[in-house]
């Protein structure tokens, strides 16, 4: 009889398409709205203070896709429940669908509402993964997630000057200092391919940061990165590739 | 004229006024008289037969005649000069030619009423006739002329022989000429059919994303707003109505920018204060004559790539001049920096399409172009003035 009531936080930049969702949250037995964001940024912020059972994200908005800040939700210690909502994304509903992931149509209807928050689970980051690599309109993230302590902090991923392999897993050099990530290199290099250059096995360089490669006497090559001292060691193959997109830039 | 509209805050103000329109003047959109400009690329008849009266095939028809002379001058055995015997082929078939081209120029409108059959067969029939009237006038001319002692060896000296040669070679050249028109007609029609069922596909194409969001948007205001709601209802039906409209019919600039007036009220509900929208249209512009759904598409683009995207929103300018006998168009937005954000299609798609129908009513003068600098996108289309 005394079921916990659910709470919702409702993430949406349109701020009518809020103002229906926290209405027809409100109708529902319960539920309650804990609070109303426009964007991911704000999402992200307000669920670690708020820790709502909870989110209703939506796909598309500007700066931080829905999806990029599931992904950074799924990171919190608390990590709350995700049910997206969307107008129309047809290759994120087809990988929703694959992943058995819960999302709502837009104009959202009440009883599918609230089988949905009813059914809303935790989601994993593999499982987003995927759901970001199906989503073709929706390219690399903006952000990477850190922990610290039980902080979430997101490093941008413009201020990234490398990233660098150690063992299990991998660190990441940015304006602000260095963090560990839980990451493969791999990955991280399939996904920022259009900003980072892979210039060794353990390395993956921001093409933008990059200052100049160097050669010593032995003939190995080095790459130096913008406002730092330490010299990278480029692999042998990475050379040439290295070569044509610095004369490209 | 120059005016700017900036987007009114509706969310507070409620109901949207009449007056939201910059230009009262605007707001009632003259009905585009019925006219009918390039916009169907369908010539006045379905003949197969082109022209022949217009001066480029006449060209064309000395020229292909000249070749087949050449052809039949290489072809003879030695003897005569080569030179003259060019000469004297060429006379006769430059003659042949001209008169087939004329007769045809003159019967076109009467084959034009037969079947194709029948056109083939009337066709063939007055040429035949045709060669065999001037072969037998060029001999009968020569031997009038040997009988008198004048050159004797220019003209043919047997006469079955020649008429039946210059039949026969006629019936050949005629049946593959024939032929070609008609496939070349098949052809161009199959081009225009397809052309024209890609423009009404195109045309009739909403963003889905739009269209859904529009309808979340309803939602919301039918109990919050709901006369609001009711507008926007209106407003939808209204760009619908324009989007499914089967004819590629011009409209005038001012019902034009009117369909873009009724989107932008449907988009500022979505993205409140986050959109603005500068006007800078020439009032002179206002009666020209612009193919439909033309500018609204501009609008729609910009918004989606230039303002969608932005965190704090952006400014969309749409301005028009006349240049010259050219109207112009410019709508330019904020270029989003997509690094990590929503990387859009469908850009290219209403760009082609309204290039292609500029293209298909003005051709060379009806032109789209797009340019990137100082971090905004401008896309400049460019069509003749006619009222």
């Amino acid at each position: 009889m005394n079921q916990p009531v659910l709470q919702v936080l409702i993430v949406d930049d349109e701020p009518h398409a809020r103002e229906r969702l926290e209405r027809l949250v409100g109708e529902l037995p319960h539920c309650k709205v804990v609070g109303l964001c426009g964007t991911g940024l704000e999402a992200l912020t307000r669920a670690s203070e708020l820790q709502p059972s909870v989110v209703l994200l939506d796909i598309r908005m500007p700066g931080m896709s829905g999806i990029e800040a599931a992904r950074h939700l799924s990171t919190l210690p608390a990590a709350p429940a995700v049910v997206f909502t969307t107008a129309y994304d047809e290759y994120a509903m087809e990988a929703f669908d694959a992943q058995a992931i819960g999302y709502l149509l837009k104009p959202v209807r009440k009883e599918r509402l609230e089988q949905a928050l009813r059914q809303a689970g935790k989601l994993s980051a593999s499982q987003l993964k995927l759901v970001a690599a199906a989503d073709r309109e929706v390219a690399a993230r903006q952000h990477i997630a850190v922990r610290v302590r039980d902080e979430l902090r997101l490093i941008p991923v413009k201020d990234i000057q490398f990233f660098r392999a150690d063992q299990k897993y991998v660190n990441v050099y940015h304006a602000g200092g260095e963090d560990l990530i839980d990451a493969s290199l791999t990955e991280l290099a399939e996904e920022f391919s259009a900003e980072f250059s892979r210039i060794h096995r353990s390395t993956l360089v921001s093409v933008g940061h990059l200052e100049a490669v160097e050669r010593d006497q032995d003939g190995k090559h080095f790459v130096r990165i913008r406002d730092r001292d330490e010299r990278l060691p480029v692999g042998r193959r990475q050379v040439r590739e290295l070569k044509r997109l610095l004369t490209l830039r | 004229m120059q005016f700017v509209y900036k987007q009114p805050q509706m969310l507070k103000s409620g109901a949207i006024s009449s007056n939201h329109a910059p230009d009262s003047s605007v707001s009632t959109p003259a009905q585009p008289s019925w006219r009918r400009i390039a916009f169907d690329p369908a010539p006045q008849d379905d003949f197969f037969l082109p022209d022949f009266c217009a001066p480029r095939m006449v060209l064309v028809i000395v020229l292909i005649v000249e070749l087949l002379a050449l052809t039949f001058a290489l072809a003879r055995p030695g003897g005569a000069e080569f030179l003259t015997e060019l000469a004297r082929i060429s006379l006769f078939m430059q003659w042949l030619g001209l008169t087939a081209a004329a007769a045809l120029c003159y019967s076109r409108r009467w084959l034009a009423r037969l079947s194709v059959p029948a056109a083939v067969v009337t066709a063939f029939a007055l040429l035949t006739i045709n060669v065999a009237v001037l072969s037998e006038v060029t001999f009968l001319l020569g031997r009038n002329l040997s009988e008198r002692g004048v050159s004797g060896n220019l003209f043919p000296d047997s006469h079955w022989t020649f008429l039946l040669r210059n039949v026969g070679i006629t019936t050949i050249v005629t049946a593959m000429l024939l032929r070609y028109f008609f496939v070349a007609h098949q052809w161009s029609l199959h081009v225009r059919a397809e052309a024209r069922s890609r423009i009404h596909a195109l045309q009739a194409r909403i963003r889905p994303h739009f269209f859904f969001n529009s309808m979340n948007t309803i939602a919301s205001l039918t109990r919050s707003n709901p006369s609001r709601a009711e507008e926007a209802v209106a407003d939808l039906a209204d760009l619908f109505r324009a989007t499914m409209k089967d004819s590629d019919e011009p409209s005038r600039m001012s019902a034009e920018l009117e369909l873009c007036r009724t989107y932008l009220r449907i988009e500022e509900l979505r993205l409140g204060d986050r959109m603005t929208v500068q006007w800078r249209m020439d009032e002179s512009l206002m009666l020209a004559i612009v193919p439909s759904l033309t500018i609204q598409p501009l609008l729609e683009n910009a918004i989606h790539h230039g303002i969608e995207p932005l965190d704090g929103g952006g400014t969309v300018v749409v301005s028009g001049k006349l240049n010259g006998d050219d109207v112009e168009v410019t709508v330019t937005n904020p270029v989003t920096d997509v690094t990590g954000s929503y990387i859009r299609p469908g850009n290219r798609v209403a760009l082609e399409n309204i290039r292609e129908r500029l293209s298909l009513a003005y051709g060379d003068r009806g032109r789209v172009e797009v340019t990137e600098e100082e971090g905004r996108y401008t896309v400049t289309l460019r069509f003749p003035y006619e009222e």
